[in-house]
């Protein structure tokens, strides 16, 4: 019977010298997600990510919705962070039909990827913070993480589902006050990372749990195809954002924080680096945004298209209200792949057209299907309680991985 | 006749001391204590904390809402578990917790010591103390539970590591007093020779084996919640998890009423009367109010750390706590041999 595979099925000799415990899915340290750790004491000797708790579909519901509403569809993968989940499948759906979005409508999406990228970041922290059992970084995060959900409500009308992107351009303008807002926003959140960083990443406690914990090596981190934060601790400049620029991210000044430690304080480090080129960015965005004020937000063959009366709407409020010929709309036949840098790493999509109205097919791979496999090769050797350290540190979504 | 038998059973110290002050104010300050640290840790996380429940108390009530709950809510026993020690080891943990207060004395006059004489009274309250962790383990064996079980070892873990070093380190007066006896103790700390200031590395020591065996931040490694869910309790509900749950905080405050007594010089610098409101009343709120002190602190250091690692936790007892407690003690014979104290 010993190593026999049945069906969906690993048999395995029970091991009288190891303790099985099974984390999750009902237990406050799990997520939506289980892993199965076989202790040896207090040192885990195995650890078995079973992923799938909350896959719902995303990729077949996709196959039988008009083009624009796998839109929203896509976004509930990670709800927190909607608009870098969109963009890059936006994208593809551009590339498709061989439309450019203006540059200002690309400066609004950049703007908003920021911002969503810093609010995932500070839940993230969050999440790491209540893990570690530090309870308040867990309230500051997510206190602060608020701002920026507000400033997204700001920008678009809805706090996390956004569904800010269309192919060619955004669905609003900003408002009137919001740079100002933004620069407020900014201000505020560099002041309170000088905070956390007191409080929290240089805490010894925290240090002390996090220095030297779930170090995964150059190579390793290589081999396993780990993605974003994760992968730029150790030692990778890895970014789609730089390998291959979308959007306008080429015409923006920031940089790419790498560590060289690939311990779970190098990764807090990231993040909290990436939090500042985040911060950094939106105040480049929102000047740009100011100086080039009343240019379109979608391209000229759109605007064309739309009656009197949604132009007066466009023009005087800055909304696109999109017409019935936009959720039926047919895309040439044909194949894109789009990429895209979130908070948690790249996301790829591969969409294909056959001409009709609904896509043939949409393939996600999301940054947390890709990290979810440190769980088995790099949480063995480590103490139960480094577990939620390392599962913090590599800031793993559940239902982004199950999709 | 009747009346005055009742009136000496009523007066009667250890009745006070042991019931009112033992169950009623215990509680009391469990209560007060679990109210100041969700309070303070939402002053410090920028938020309200608990408000709605009485906005003039400062939501002071929710605590006593959720003892309600506690005592109304349905006791859940598995079928899996060992049904008496899984029943009586909460109460027992309770009751052994509160037992060290009736060798506590909170005056300096025997009419109202709980017990008769006070020679050893330092050794035994520190022996008592040292009983429910033990009965913790029993607790978690009994739930048969995963979790619990991890819980219950690592709390043996953390006692063998802890409680020598607390037991050294408050014992460390009685080296510098050459007395077992807490009163003498106190007396000889008149009127601000408190061995806090005279011996800090004991009363370190103590504050850390303290903060250690009764599992508070940053050291709350067996009710670790991320790995273990609670513990040794992951398995009560209901009265029997409040039980739990409040025979911590109870432990914790013992322990300070102890650490007030011995190292923050008890009821000094006020010198008791005779009469039972200056002999009595005023000495051992004294001695409360520099207790509670004490426990907040101690509730107050959850908003600022997280949670050491088991082994982290043991190096730090081996390595740290250890040998500060061993040097205390030294200090304190040093005290005893120049006649300082």
């Amino acid at each position: 019977m010993e190593g026999q595979k049945l069906q969906g099925m690993v048999v395995r000799r029970v091991e009288k010298e190891l303790y099985e415990v099974f984390i999750g899915p009902q237990h406050p340290g799990s997520g939506h997600m289980r892993i199965i750790v076989r202790l040896d004491g207090d040192v885990i000797v195995e650890a078995d990510p079973d992923i799938g708790y909350v896959h719902r579909t995303m990729e077949k519901l996709s196959e039988v919705r008009e083009w624009l509403k796998p839109i929203p569809l896509l976004e509930r993968m990670t709800i927190i962070d909607a608009c870098n989940i969109t963009v890059p499948y936006v994208n593809a759906l551009e590339k498709l039909m061989d439309k450019s979005p203006p540059p200002r409508a690309s400066y609004l999406r950049v703007l908003l990827c920021e911002i969503n990228r810093v609010a995932s970041h500070l839940y993230g922290f969050g999440i790491f913070g209540v893990f570690l059992g530090h309870s308040t970084m867990y309230m500051w995060a997510f206190g602060d993480r608020e701002v920026f959900v507000e400033l997204a409500e700001i920008l678009t009308g809805a706090r996390l589902t956004h569904s800010y992107p269309i192919p060619g351009g955004v669905r609003r303008d900003m408002p009137q006050d919001f740079p100002e807002m933004a620069r407020r926003a900014v201000r505020y959140m560099r002041g309170r990372l000088e905070e956390y960083r007191r409080i929290f990443v240089d805490n010894p406690v925290i240090v002390k749990r996090l220095e030297g914990v779930g170090v995964i090596s150059r190579n390793k981190a290589a081999e396993l195809g780990i993605v974003g934060p994760n992968v730029r601790a150790s030692g990778i400049r890895y970014d789609v954002r730089l390998a291959e620029p979308y959007e306008v991210y080429d015409e923006l000044d920031f940089e790419i924080p790498v560590f060289e430690e690939g311990d779970a304080l190098a990764r807090t480090w990231v993040r909290v680096e990436e939090i500042k080129q985040s911060l950094s960015i939106i105040e480049q965005a929102v000047d740009w945004l100011e100086r080039h004020k009343g240019e379109p937000i979608i391209p000229k063959e759109d605007y064309d298209k739309l009656p009197k009366l949604h132009r007066e709407v466009y023009e005087k409020t800055g909304r696109v209200k999109l017409l019935p010929a936009h959720a039926t709309m047919k895309i040439p036949a044909g194949k894109a792949i789009a990429r895209g840098e979130m908070g948690r790493g790249e996301i790829i999509y591969y969409v294909e057209s056959d001409g009709g109205t609904t896509p043939y097919r949409v393939r996600v791979v999301t940054p947390s299907a890709r990290n979810a496999i440190v769980f088995k090769y790099i949480v063995p050797g480590h103490r139960l309680m480094d577990l939620p350290a390392i599962y913090g540190s590599i800031d793993y979504f559940p239902p982004e991985a199950d999709r | 006749m009747v009346l005055e038998t009742i009136l000496y059973l009523i007066a009667y110290p250890p009745l006070w001391q042991v019931l009112i002050l033992g169950f009623v104010g215990a509680l009391l300050v469990a209560m007060v204590a679990i109210w100041f640290e969700r309070k303070a840790a939402a002053r410090v996380q920028r938020r309200i904390g608990p408000y709605w429940a009485s906005p003039r108390l400062g939501g002071f009530m929710i605590i006593v809402a959720d003892m309600i709950r506690y005592v109304t809510q349905q006791v859940i026993i598995p079928t899996t578990v060992d049904k008496i020690a899984f029943l009586l080891t909460p109460v027992a943990v309770l009751v052994v917790t509160i037992l060290p207060l009736a060798f506590i004395p909170l005056s300096p006059h025997e009419l109202y010591w709980p017990v008769a004489s006070m020679e050893y009274s330092l050794l035994i309250a520190l022996a008592l103390t040292t009983l429910p962790p033990l009965l913790t383990v029993v607790l978690g064996w009994a739930s048969s539970n995963k979790f619990s079980v991890i819980g219950s070892l690592r709390e043996s873990y953390v006692i063998t590591a802890y409680e020598l070093v607390a037991v050294l380190a408050i014992l460390a007066p009685a080296a510098s007093t050459l007395s077992f006896n807490i009163v003498y103790i106190v007396e000889a700390q008149q009127p601000v020779k408190w061995l806090a200031i005279l011996n800090p590395l004991a009363f370190l020591a103590a504050f850390l084996a303290v903060l250690m065996s009764t599992s508070a931040f940053p050291f709350e490694i067996p009710e670790s919640e991320h790995e273990v869910v609670a513990g040794p309790y992951t398995e009560y509900s209901g009265i029997l998890y409040a039980l739990n749950m409040g025979g911590g905080y109870i432990r914790r405050f013992i322990y300070a009423i102890i650490i007030a007594l011995v190292f923050l010089g008890g009821w000094a610098p006020y010198t008791p009367g005779l009469d039972p409101f200056t002999g009595f009343i005023i000495p051992s709120l004294i001695v409360l109010v520099k207790a509670s002190i004490v426990v907040l602190v101690m509730s107050f250091l959850r908003a600022v750390y997280g949670r050491y690692r088991l082994d982290q936790a043991l190096d730090a007892a081996w390595r740290l706590a250890l040998p500060l407690a061993l040097l205390g003690l030294g200090w304190s014979i040093i005290l005893a041999y120049m006649n300082l104290i």
